[in-house]
């Protein structure tokens, strides 16, 4: 149902995409979100630590994705998104780079700006690109994404902006809670929606989610090694 | 769209700080300094004596790290330093944003390795403190 099959000698990354592309129908991505019971944005921490992998899973009314990304460097990830396009209808890859622009580290304090990229299996004419960002404290998070997709059929642009509080101030170790204002909207649909999002993380997994009456959940879970 | 994406691009790799530049601290000789002047560690003390627990023959680096606010994002420093094969334990306390690390009292600690593993987590070790049990 679900098969990594990377195929036995790969020869680019083009032909990794396709491999995994062949191999996971769309029924099969849905299947790995009912296992996992819900699924989870993609955008929080697209970038590990030097040498960890993040495997997430993403839904929301655009798409149902699977995603892997490994971290040579804090500074920049590549990986790979096998995704169910859910406006279009349509079943195809993205090999991915990211690249942590700028971070200031402080006592209190983390800002990152990132750059992000992939392109299609469906070919070198589609691809996305688009920057994101955050800052946060133990108590508050803030963050914003804008992402260009260009496609043979249309091109549009999405973005987000969301805020976060964190109700209490958990210890290294404890099960973590994030309250965050999420508000998007892309340029397909052209209307914003504004809603509250839960985000968990305990250890080495991440769950996010969210609810709109009109764009339904938005769900994301990440778990790094 | 395009031109607003490749100028905050360009814009940004140009004003990214390096994070090395937090670094500039030496603490050949600061450290014994401050071990004289007794200056008080900003340690938790119960979350100390918990960790010494059971330890001999031990020395632990408490390391002033700055960036470390997020549990999910420390992560990889407790991976890194466990991989040392000279590290008998290690501690991330992100209320007073500490790392300790327990080495045998024979091993010499080196600031710069340590500032290393922290930066390669995406963090910025700013000083370090070594208090020998």
């Amino acid at each position: 149902m679900f098969e990594f099959n990377l195929c036995a000698r790969i020869e680019t990354c083009y032909r990794a995409v396709r491999c995994i592309y062949v191999n996971i129908p769309p029924m099969g991505i849905k299947t790995i979100f009912i296992l996992t019971a819900i699924s989870f944005g993609l955008d929080a921490r697209p970038i590990s630590y030097t040498g960890g992998s993040t495997i997430m899973s993403f839904s929301d009314n655009m798409k149902d994705s699977l995603y892997y990304h490994y971290s040579p460097s804090y500074k920049y990830s590549v990986g790979i998104e096998n995704l169910r396009d859910n406006y279009f209808n349509d079943d195809y890859s993205y090999v991915r780079f990211t690249y942590l622009l700028n971070r200031k580290n402080t006592e209190n304090s983390q800002r990152n700006l990132y750059f992000q990229s992939g392109i299609s299996s469906k070919g070198f004419n589609e691809y996305f690109y688009g920057i994101h960002g955050d800052w946060e404290t133990r108590r508050l998070f803030v963050g914003f994404g804008l992402k260009e997709t260009e496609k043979k059929i249309q091109d549009y642009l999405e973005q987000y902006y969301q805020i976060g509080v964190a109700p209490y101030i958990g210890d290294y170790g404890d099960f973590h809670t994030w309250i965050i204002l999420k508000s998007k909207k892309n340029s397909l649909e052209n209307k914003w929606s504004t809603y509250p999002v839960l985000k968990f993380f305990k250890g080495n997994i991440l769950m996010e989610i969210g609810y709109h009456e009109k764009t339904n959940w938005d769900a994301h879970l990440m778990y790094r090694f | 769209m395009k031109k607003f994406l490749l100028l905050t691009f360009f814009t940004s790799i140009t004003w990214a700080e390096n994070p090395h530049e937090h670094m500039h601290h030496s603490h050949e000789g600061h450290l014994h300094e401050q071990l004289v002047d007794g200056k008080k560690l900003e340690v938790d003390p119960m979350r100390f004596d918990k960790f010494v627990m059971g330890l001999k023959d031990s020395q632990i680096a408490v390391v002033n790290v700055q960036g470390m606010v997020c549990d999910f994002c420390a992560r990889g420093i407790e991976k890194t330093f466990k991989k040392d094969k000279n590290v008998k334990k290690i501690d991330v306390d992100l209320s007073k944003g500490k790392v300790l690390i327990a080495y045998n009292n024979s091993q010499e600690i080196k600031f710069d390795d340590i500032k290393e593993k922290i930066l390669i987590n995406g963090q910025n070790a700013i000083d370090m403190t070594i208090i020998i049990l």
